[in-house]
């Protein structure tokens, strides 16, 4: 680059940066649906020829699409590209993980200048129904992707400005929702018409040459930046692990490990370690690419926080290498079911947080919260013979404290483009629904130097009969998130049914949950973890959070060690002397890097990566469905063991394994 | 007309706009057909300011304040007190099971990308949040009664603590007010001291939390701003002005001190609000009602789209809160004359988002600053002479600024003016970036469009904007920094009315739809008559905001016509039209839900025909002849005009710079400068 095309660079990625925004405008404005308004599950990007992102909104949509692996699609689709040609697909495999569940329709558009393919308007948007077993296509517990809906490989939904409308019948008559996806596409549609008009007004500014050559020159500006912010992280071998908590679906705890090596100016992911791919709808198709979006999240997240005027587009996950085995829950073998997949990424990015975390302490968070759910309430509507669907809350937990900062309660930092939904738009849409509670969840968040968020608590009543309730991608109800530096975990979430005949009774995470006229259901979500010791917590902020009631006097007492009087003071003495108590049994050592809680770190004690390695080499050979089926029994079996009183060491483990593949007939 | 009245609008008038630097006001004298200005530094307690230039008047011109028969007047207290975080304790008394709705706000962050994104805090410590056990359903029917007892238990546990503003917060109260209202009364017979406002009075519209937060802002800045008008008052009663005082609203309107009083969050947005009324009166004098205002100042830009009318936006924020009322849609974006330039480690060049701001400010103001900004790159290329800031008031160190520049210079390996040229077309890319998606979101084409530039810098920057962008032409009035005081001079009297329906307008008898729209006219009205102003016209302007069923995102539908007698079917039709004009689709077929309906009412003010204003020197000298000017990579002899040299008519052809007092043009190369007979300078491509 000389210096007038760095001068050039900035200016063009400007108006890149115009064109891409304006798209979302487009979309936001024109979609029909809750997901778009309140979830902002969308995105439009521009892409090179080759599939790489070049400009990606900053303050609309999902902002993750950075990373998104475009070139599989493209290449699909062969030389037949024309002008007012338009593309869709929706499926994982045929774009090898452009697409990472049915749910998310992608269109894009080839713009072209006097014949000649310029660059490609991309947008996808997540429709409210892809036809499948459950309304909304998305069940957790589904196990093929057969079951998640239709599945649309690449294929032109325009020719040259026609639309195939045999096709797109056929697509509307396979999802429970037709005249809403219709709509949805009707305002990606404009958002791409939008773009080639944009891109031809900068060719006839600043000729074709300019804009053409741009493209690589801004995706490797992106590069160099990334490359030159992970050039100051020390070099090292960094692993962390942690568990998406799959005991809904009835498959126990499925293992992300990462080991994260730095080395000069490249992060390498190797997810070696990883648990099978799995018998619910948590799969990730990532296909394992370099940079794929769904697991560097958190990564390109950090690189903005660094460098808030960083070139925001693929450019950044260039020197993010990424290795995982064949037949993992973030690499699975096709005909996976995929609908949940976004806990799974959550969990990929709370463990890249936390191993990067090791060798940069200072520039990462504690644990978020790790649920992004969203409750779902469907009930008769007598009226029609049918039924309405209506989003309750996003279930989400506190954001983890951060090295100068407290969290942020009530949402996490990961998941914070979410929107709530007010209860006066609510249950005047939903009449059925009476919303009793909606709060700060109290003494929830991960006690520290700085605390962690606060979770939520949701209490509401059903005045139908046949409801029905769901809220995939609840997490952690069995490992609270994770504090650091001496901090301690937020607390885990819970789920309290309150039936009108019968005990209050709770129920864990939901799948699918029946309730009639009276039922009541309560929902706390997590706190996020805590950064530093708590008590080194300034007493005024803990008297603070006291007075507020966002933390108990006796969690004050006990782990901050803030005597709050009935005066509603600070006891000196008592505080002083429960405080010095503390710190002594603390110790002079550094905190420890992380705050496990005790579920955390007894599961620890039993299950060291010792034990993980070793049912992952006995099992490595297996194709994926006997393999995740091993990997499955063979913790439960040891968890038997465990639970008669026995113990279980990693040498025990080929023997283990060995028999139950006997028993399971030689597999 | 009675004859006291004529005297009123005979008399003069007065506009002033208190801002943090200067306090502008224009006095309008009606019989000579002229407006005079002063523009005086801003005091620590604001009014100061205020009389002084009341006693400029009248030692400069002979107007007694005694003759000034209005006096409209712009404040950014209450906008700063909310930013600031100093206003008063305020306590909600709010529905059970909701205590966190202003802990929560809508849950969204700012910043999607920052794992440091800042935790808001909410206006109220969540100790002064205290539950009231009532509940009203969707529909307004009552789930729970409201208790007396309990709500005079927690209002003496508030005002035990300390505090003396309250602010009542049910859920559903848009929809019947009952219990607000029931519990606002029980705490005014038990505290009579304590200012009491409920949600739905101050803006009865659908959504708890932003409804909420209206009411606690208004009660969180209400103190201080009461006794800001009180202490006006009394200082301009005793610098004897007889008038009475009226306020500037967000909504670019006016109202009574009276009025603003009690509504003081109604002011928040005014500042900004008033140089688009400005911006529009400008217009209306030329003929032009399709306008993009381009207001430049040290930290930002600020734009505004008028395609015909004034635009409305109920998506405002200040700081971290979103305001729902209407308010002048002005947004805030790219780099302002302040906006720093920096080289990134991989030698790129960028500009801003930091901001040396008034302080302290561009290299070039010798205030300390070092860093190269905006206003040092209008230095180093030529655009701004060092002698022409505030004519000359003002003490700028044109060597300061380039060695500012000269350091980017050296690392990028280019010469100064190099440098600075490039540092102006990046900041012109970053407003370019920033006002595209804002054309768009209103669906207009540029090329209709005249840019119209204020502040100090907008008239700078403004041509090398529309010579990226394509405007039709370039508008640049005669007092561009006085353009706020402008807009409080001219504004009208104007309140917003919302009721909110969510209701398929199938479902709705058009007698029905009729009779809210009639209701809030008669509300309009009723506020009209006790502002008790003689005004020349009265319109009534209605709107109606409506979606397809299933969406949940509201277009606002302007209603077209003037009469009573439409129908539940006509406004589908208009809204599918105006569907259809911003999206470019629309399904004729599809169910209608009617989600609000608006009115606003206006008491127009009278506008005398402003041939000239009369702003410091009338006549001029520029700087120099002519100097150099580095543009686009290439150096040109510019011709250098003092702007009161330019009488009406006069033609000149770009490249070309006009100083003035209050700021600098730059007409480049490729645009024909005219001389309107309002004095306006108007700048078209040729």
């Amino acid at each position: 680059m000389n210096l007038d095309d760095k001068i050039q660079l900035e200016i063009l990625a400007n108006r890149f940066q115009a064109v891409v925004d304006e798209m979302a405008q487009v979309v936001f404005r024109t979609a029909h649906t809750v997901f778009v308004k309140e979830t902002q599950d969308y995105g439009t990007v521009l892409v090179s020829p080759d599939g790489e992102v070049f400009a990606a909104p900053r303050r609309y949509g999902v902002m993750m699409m950075v990373g998104m692996p475009m070139g599989d699609a493209i290449a699909a689709m062969g030389p037949d590209v024309r002008e007012g040609d338009v593309f869709m697909s929706n499926d994982p495999e045929a774009t090898r993980g452009m697409c990472t569940h049915l749910s998310d329709v992608f269109l894009w558009k080839p713009i072209f200048h006097d014949g000649k393919l310029i660059c490609y308007a991309w947008t996808f948007i997540h429709v409210s129904d892809v036809g499948g077993a459950v309304p909304g296509s998305i069940q957790p517990s589904s196990y093929e992707v057969y079951q998640e809906g239709i599945r649309v490989p690449p294929r032109k939904l325009y020719r040259e400005g026609v639309l195939d409308q045999s096709f797109l019948d056929m697509f509307c008559a396979n999802c429970r929702t037709p005249e809403q996806n219709w709509g949805d596409m009707k305002a990606c549609l404009a958002s791409l018409a939008t773009a080639e008009r944009h891109v031809h007004e900068l060719i006839d500014q600043f000729s074709e040459a300019t804009i053409e050559a741009s493209i690589p020159a801004l995706l490797d500006y992106g590069e160099k930046q990334a490359r030159r912010v992970i050039s100051s992280v020390p070099d090292g071998v960094y692993k962390f692990s942690d568990f998406i908590e799959a005991d809904m679906a009835g498959l126990g705890l499925v293992r992300i490990n990462l080991t994260l090596t730095v080395a000069g100016d490249e992060f390498l992911m190797d997810f070696a370690g990883t648990a099978p791919q799995v018998r619910a709808a948590l799969n990730l198709p990532s296909f394992s690419k370099n940079g794929h979006w769904m697991l560097i999240t958190a990564l390109i997240n950090w690189f903005c926080t660094r460098e808030p005027t960083i070139a925001y587009n693929a450019g950044l996950a260039r020197p993010l290498k990424i290795r995982i085995p064949e037949g993992t829950i973030i690499n699975p073998r096709n005909g996976a079911a995929y609908g949940a997949r976004y806990s799974t990424s959550h969990k990929v990015c709370d463990v890249a947080i936390a191993a990067l975390a090791q060798a940069v302490p200072m520039q990462l968070p504690a644990t978020d919260s790790g649920q992004g759910s969203i409750l779902l309430v469907s009930v008769p509507d007598f009226a029609s013979g049918g039924r309405k669907v209506s989003v309750i809350q996003p279930i989400v937990g506190g954001a983890g404290a951060r090295p100068m900062h407290d969290g942020v309660d009530g949402t996490m930092v990961l998941l914070n483009f979410l929107k709530n939904i007010p209860t006066e738009v609510l249950e005047r849409e939903m009449p059925e629904v009476l919303i009793h509670h909606y709060g700060l969840r109290p003494d929830s968040g991960g006690p520290g130097r700085y605390r962690g968020g606060t979770g939520i608590e949701i209490d509401f009543e059903t005045r139908a009969p046949y409801t029905t309730v769901t809220s995939r991608a609840m997490e952690r109800y069995i490992f609270g998130p994770p504090g650091r530096q001496g901090g301690h975990a937020g607390a885990t979430g819970y789920t309290l049914f309150k039936p009108r005949r019968g005990d209050d009774r709770d129920i864990g995470k939901i799948d699918l949950l029946d309730m009639t006229i009276g039922d009541r259901l309560k929902i706390g979500t997590q706190g996020g973890g805590g950064f530093g010791y708590p008590f080194e917590r300034p007493e005024a902020d803990v008297l603070d959070d006291v007075l507020n009631g966002l933390v108990s006097r006796e969690t004050a007492a006990e782990l901050y060690g803030v005597i709050v009087t009935d005066a509603d003071t600070v006891d000196i003495g008592k505080t002083r002397d429960r405080r010095d108590g503390l710190r002594r049994a603390a110790g002079a050592a550094p905190p420890p890097q992380f705050g496990f809680d005790v579920a955390r770190l007894d599961h620890n004690r039993r299950w060291p990566d010792a034990m993980y390695d070793a049912i992952d080499t006995e099992i490595r050979d297996l194709p994926p469905i006997s393999r995740q089926l091993i990997y499955y029994e063979v913790q439960q079996h040891i968890e038997d063991i465990w639970a008669d009183g026995g113990t279980v060491v990693a040498g025990d483990v080929p023997a283990l394994v060995a028999a139950l593949r006997e028993e399971y007939g030689g597999v | 007309m009675a004859a006291n009245d004529r005297a009123r609008t005979a008399a003069f008038r007065l506009g002033v706009d208190v801002g943090g630097t200067f306090t502008d006001m224009l006095l309008m004298d009606a019989a000579e057909n002229r407006v005079l200005a002063h523009k005086t530094p801003s005091t620590v307690e604001p009014e100061d300011a205020v009389m002084n230039g009341l006693r400029a008047f009248e030692d400069r011109h002979g107007v007694a304040p005694s003759s000034i028969g209005y006096f409209s007047h712009g404040t950014t207290i209450a906008v700063n007190t909310l930013l600031e975080r100093n206003g008063e304790s305020v306590g909600v008394l709010i529905t059970e099971g909701f205590r966190d709705t202003l802990e929560l706000r809508r849950l969204r962050l700012s910043k999607a990308n920052d794992l440091f994104v800042p935790k808001p805090v909410s206006l109220v410590p969540r100790r002064h949040v205290r539950e009231i056990s009532e509940r009203l359903d969707a529909f307004g029917k009552v789930l729970k009664p409201i208790d007396r007892a309990q709500v005079e238990a927690q209002t003496r546990a508030l005002y035990e603590a300390g505090i003396r503003n309250i602010a009542v917060c049910f859920l559903h109260s848009f929809r019947n007010p009952a219990h607000e209202t029931q519990a606002k009364a029980w705490i005014e017979a038990l505290y009579p001291d304590l200012y009491v406002c409920t949600s739905a009075e101050i803006w009865p519209q659908q959504r708890e939390y932003e409804r909420f937060l209206i009411s606690v802002i208004n009660s969180y800045i209400g103190g201080r701003m009461k006794r800001y008008f009180s202490t006006l008052r009394e200082k301009s009663r005793g610098a004897g002005l007889t008038t009475r005082v009226f306020s500037t609203k967000s909504n670019g309107g006016v109202m009574s001190l009276e009025a603003a009083a009690d509504r003081p969050v109604q002011t928040m947005l005014s500042g900004p609000a008033s140089g688009v009324i400005g911006a529009c009166h400008i217009g209306r004098q030329i003929g032009e009602n399709k306008l993009v205002t381009l207001d430049m100042g040290g930290t930002s830009v600020d734009v505004a789209i008028v395609n015909g009318d004034i635009p409305y936006s109920t998506e405002n924020t200040v700081g971290d809160f979103p305001v729902i009322m209407p308010a002048v849609d002005v947004s805030a974006i790219g780099a302002g004359g302040g906006s720093i330039a920096w080289i990134d480690p991989e030698g790129v060049l960028k500009v801003g988002p930091k901001s040396a701001g008034a302080n302290p400010g561009p290299a070039a103001y010798a205030r300390g600053g070092t860093d190269a900004t905006v206003t040092d790159a209008y230095l180093t290329v030529g655009i701004c002479s060092p002698d022409a800031f505030l004519g000359g008031e003002m003490t700028v160190d044109a060597a300061l600024g380039l060695a500012a520049v000269e350091r980017l210079a050296e690392r990028l390996g280019m010469t100064p003016t190099e440098t600075a040229d490039a540092i102006l077309r990046v900041a012109s890319a970053n407003i370019y970036a920033g006002l595209i998606p804002h054309l768009a979101r209103r669906g207009v084409n540029a090329g209709d469009f005249s840019l119209l530039a204020y502040g100090a810098a907008g008239p700078t920057h403004s041509f090398l904007v529309a010579r990226e962008i394509g405007f039709k032409r370039v508008i640049v009035p005669p007092t561009p920094g006085l353009l706020c005081a402008l807009g409080c001079l001219v504004a009208d009297l104007r309140n917003d009315f919302v009721e909110t329906i969510w209701q398929d307008l199938d479902d709705i008898s058009d007698d029905q739809m009729r009779a809210k729209f009639a209701e809030q006219r008669a509300q309009g009205m009723d506020w009209l008559a006790r502002e008790d102003v003689q005004v020349e016209r009265l319109f009534v302007l209605r709107s109606a905001d409506m979606c397809y069923v299933g969406q949940s995102f509201e277009l606002t539908v302007p209603i077209p016509v003037e009469t009573d007698d439409f129908t539940t079917d006509d406004l589908a039709a208009w809204f599918h039209a105006h569907h259809r004009k911003v999206y470019g689709h629309a399904d004729a077929d599809a169910p209608v839900r009617l989600i609000d309906v608006r009115t606003q009412i206006v008491g127009e003010m009278p506008k005398p025909e402003v041939r000239r204003i009369e702003a410091g020197p009338t006549e001029g000298e520029a700087s120099a002849p002519w100097r150099k000017v580095f543009d686009r990579g290439a150096e040109h002899d510019v011709v250098v005009v003092h702007r009161a040299t330019l009488e009406p008519g006069r033609k000149i052809a770009g490249p070309l710079i006009v100083e003035q007092y209050d700021t600098t043009i730059y007409v480049p190369d490729g645009f024909m400068v005219t001389i309107d007979e309002h004095l306006n300078l108007i700048g078209t491509p040729t």
